[in-house]
């Protein structure tokens, strides 16, 4: 993606003044930014807001680009640092149980668990909703780390260099997470 | 190892995978939008550095002033062997009685 952009050119032109390079820059990182703030963030947030306010912060903090890496990695990184901040902002709510599901969420748990059903347009919004619901009782770093490895199938290395974390303390937090997570599914299982 | 509930877990995720995808194009207005923001965002911090710089000019000028006068009386001071009241009664004490 980044051979797309005169990168380096981009950030010396903006440097001088020149607007038209904030626009490119803007039109390059927007779609990297978005994915980010999508997939990290409940949809209830603002995710308009949000992208903005993470470019805003990326050129503020321009100078601090070194340019040993693609432009889009740095900005992964300072995106999903502001997703976390957000996310840890929220309350983490109790754990979800059958009676909170909403006939939408509940139709989706029958479909694509017990009967396996093609997924149409619908079914992707309720199953979207549903996978908020029970992520939510999940801290702001286990709900990310879980998208990341099973939403996006990113390596324990590549995790390692977005959040910063050591990959023995992913796979320390997978380790801790996963049961959790079987456990949710077990018992909306039985309170079905 | 996965389990049945991992199994199910990745079904949902697949189904709801749609949603979770970014936009190609930033919607309409959106880059209008950041753009005003960066543009007030930079006037509100070159506002910011002149008015710190305007302060600091001050503060100098002020301490200079400070300084010279502090340094003035000083030596001015210095002209007498003995402090302000000191010095008038040792005028008191030369004072020829008749």
């Amino acid at each position: 993606m980044d051979e797309t952009l005169d990168v380096k050119g981009c950030l010396r032109r903006w440097k001088e003044g020149d607007e038209s390079a904030a626009e490119e820059l803007i039109r390059h990182l927007h779609p990297v930014i978005s994915k980010i703030v999508r997939i990290h963030l409940p949809r209830r947030d603002d995710e308009s807001d949000l992208v903005q306010e993470i470019l805003m912060k990326t050129f503020s903090r321009l100078h601090q680009y070194k340019g040993d890496a693609p432009i889009s990695h740095w900005v992964s990184r300072l995106a999903l640092t502001t997703c976390l901040d957000r996310l840890r902002a929220q309350k983490i709510r109790p754990e979800i149980r059958h009676a909170d599901l909403t006939p939408e969420d509940s139709d989706v748990f029958d479909a694509a668990w017990l009967t396996g059903s093609t997924p149409d347009g619908r079914d992707a919004i309720a199953a979207r909703d549903l996978v908020d619901k029970i992520l939510s009782s999940l801290s702001a770093e286990d709900r990310s780390l879980i998208l990341m490895v099973d939403l996006e199938g990113r390596s324990l290395q590549e995790i390692s260099e977005t959040t910063g974390w050591s990959v023995s303390k992913i796979k320390m937090r997978l380790f801790r997470v996963r049961p959790q997570l079987r456990q949710m599914i077990q018992k909306l299982e039985k309170q079905k | 190892m996965n389990t049945k509930e991992d199994e199910k877990w990745q079904a949902l995720l697949a189904l709801s995978g749609p949603t979770f995808a970014g936009d190609a194009e930033p919607p309409y207005g959106f880059v209008t939008a950041t753009l005003a923001r960066l543009r007030a965002e930079n006037r509100q911090q070159e506002e910011f550095e002149r008015i710190g710089w305007r302060a600091l000019l001050a503060s100098l000028g002020a301490l200079a002033v400070a300084a010279t006068v502090t340094l003035s009386v000083n030596l001015h001071d210095r002209g007498g062997d003995f402090e302000p009241g000191v010095n008038g009664a040792v005028q008191m004490e030369s004072i020829q009685l008749s």
